[in-house]
């Protein structure tokens, strides 16, 4: 079975709706197989509702008479000086509320999970053993020699790691600055792909993980799915040469 | 061709009044935020694209003003105290009634996040604008929009988690 490592980001994507398909697919089959997950996505869900909740609701009432007044003669102003009589015609703002038959499945089924989570939680857990093995790719990503192999190594050369074979993809920068990288650790027990950004250390965002048997679960493939998500974490151009052996050398900023 | 956006601007003050609390937190300067940003929205008119949100090209306008006032006052502040005015109102929806206790927490718990926290969980949570939407809006990647949200959320679950 595939095991799946979610920031927390792409959980609240999934939960707001903003995730493509590949991976919402995915964060729903990982819901489905892990509770923790499904307590995850729930959280965000909760948190959207409480936050709309506790904002104040708009209304009419609440903006102040002289304020109403002051815009609309405003407005008044300037529809004179316009050449053209105005016709209402256009300009009803487009509501892009998420509307897509995925996504209100994703919300039942978390909804549905969540409640589970909390009633029959410890049982199912216990269960169905769907927690990721120790012995497993997935549990060795933060070990210190992925952190140093990541920290030192150059894309595209292979590592021996006591645990198994490492080896960087590749280098880039994460739309909002962090700079991360794509790497595979292969194991007798697996293969998982994963991206590491730093933050001081490595910090793992997100990791595919197969076994070495056919896995009839994998959804399409690892390189699929790694391809949406770095696509949807808005991930830059790898960083070629002395760029990236630049990039890695540099001090981590100051946040 | 000047788009006739008038009405559509006078439908919009409530909530173009709720952001600019958000942003400033002072009632009295909300409301002047609110009518410099109607004034230079009907004076832009013709670079609002048909077929965007409208609202989240008003917020745009509206927060640059905001960011505008601040360099020219060089000020962080002139806050007044903003909760005895901002009525803690649930909305009236099909969800089940939350509490007026868990209410009053999590509006206080907002209160104290960064600025750049509590404009983006307005525009994403209460404006259900997308995250690209939020993005253009507040002129900052995607990620960033994407990672202060996932911190103010998950700060906030954990701080009502406990009750």
């Amino acid at each position: 079975m595939a095991q799946l490592h979610f920031s927390d980001e792409i959980l609240m994507a999934f939960a707001d709706g903003e995730l493509d398909e590949p991976v919402a697919a995915t964060v729903e089959q990982a819901m489905a197989s892990d509770l923790a997950v499904a307590k995850r996505v729930a959280e965000f869900l909760r948190s959207r509702h409480l936050i709309r909740s506790a904002f104040p609701s708009e209304t009419a009432s609440d903006v102040p008479p002289e304020l109403r007044a002051a815009v609309q003669a405003q407005v008044d102003r300037f529809e004179r000086h316009a050449t053209q009589p105005t016709s209402s015609g256009g300009g009803q703002a487009s509501q892009s509320v998420p509307s897509s038959g995925r996504w209100r499945l994703g919300m039942a089924l978390a909804a549905s999970l969540a409640a589970l989570a909390i009633a029959t939680g410890g049982y199912l857990a216990g269960r169905q053993g769907l927690q990721p093995s120790s012995s497993g790719p997935i549990a060795n990503l933060t070990a210190p020699e992925v952190n140093r192999t990541l920290s030192e190594s150059p894309s595209g050369q292979d590592q021996d790691l006591p645990f198994g074979r490492m080896r960087v993809i590749s280098t880039f920068r994460m739309a909002n600055g962090p700079l991360c990288r794509e790497f595979q650790l292969q194991m007798p027990s697996g293969t998982s792909n994963a991206v590491a950004c730093r933050d001081h250390d490595w910090v793992i965002t997100f990791a595919t993980a197969s076994a070495p048997t056919n896995d009839p679960y994998v959804p399409s493939g690892g390189a699929d799915l790694m391809a949406s998500y770095l696509q949807n974490a808005g991930a830059g151009e790898p960083l070629l040469g002395s760029a990236e052996m630049k990039a890695l050398s540099e001090a981590q900023p100051q946040r | 061709m000047p788009a006739a956006i008038g009405q559509e601007l006078v439908a919009l003050l409530p909530r173009l009044r709720r952001f600019a609390l958000v942003l400033c937190r002072s009632p009295s300067l909300a409301d002047d935020l609110v009518q410099s940003a109607c004034e230079r929205a009907l004076a832009n008119a013709d670079s609002w694209a048909p077929g965007t949100r409208f609202d989240a090209w008003v917020f745009r306008i509206l927060r640059n003003n905001w960011i505008d006032h601040l360099r020219r006052l060089r000020t962080e502040g002139m806050k007044e105290d903003v909760a005895a005015q901002m009525e803690i109102v649930g909305d009236a929806g099909e969800e089940p009634i939350l509490s007026r206790l868990l209410l009053a927490e999590v509006q206080q718990i907002i209160d104290t996040m960064p600025p750049e926290q509590r404009e983006v969980l307005l525009l994403v949570c209460v404006e259900d604008l997308a995250y690209r939407e939020a993005a253009e809006v507040l002129g900052v990647p995607i990620g960033t929009v994407m990672s202060r949200l996932a911190r103010a959320r998950k700060r906030l679950v954990e701080m009502t988690a406990a009750a």
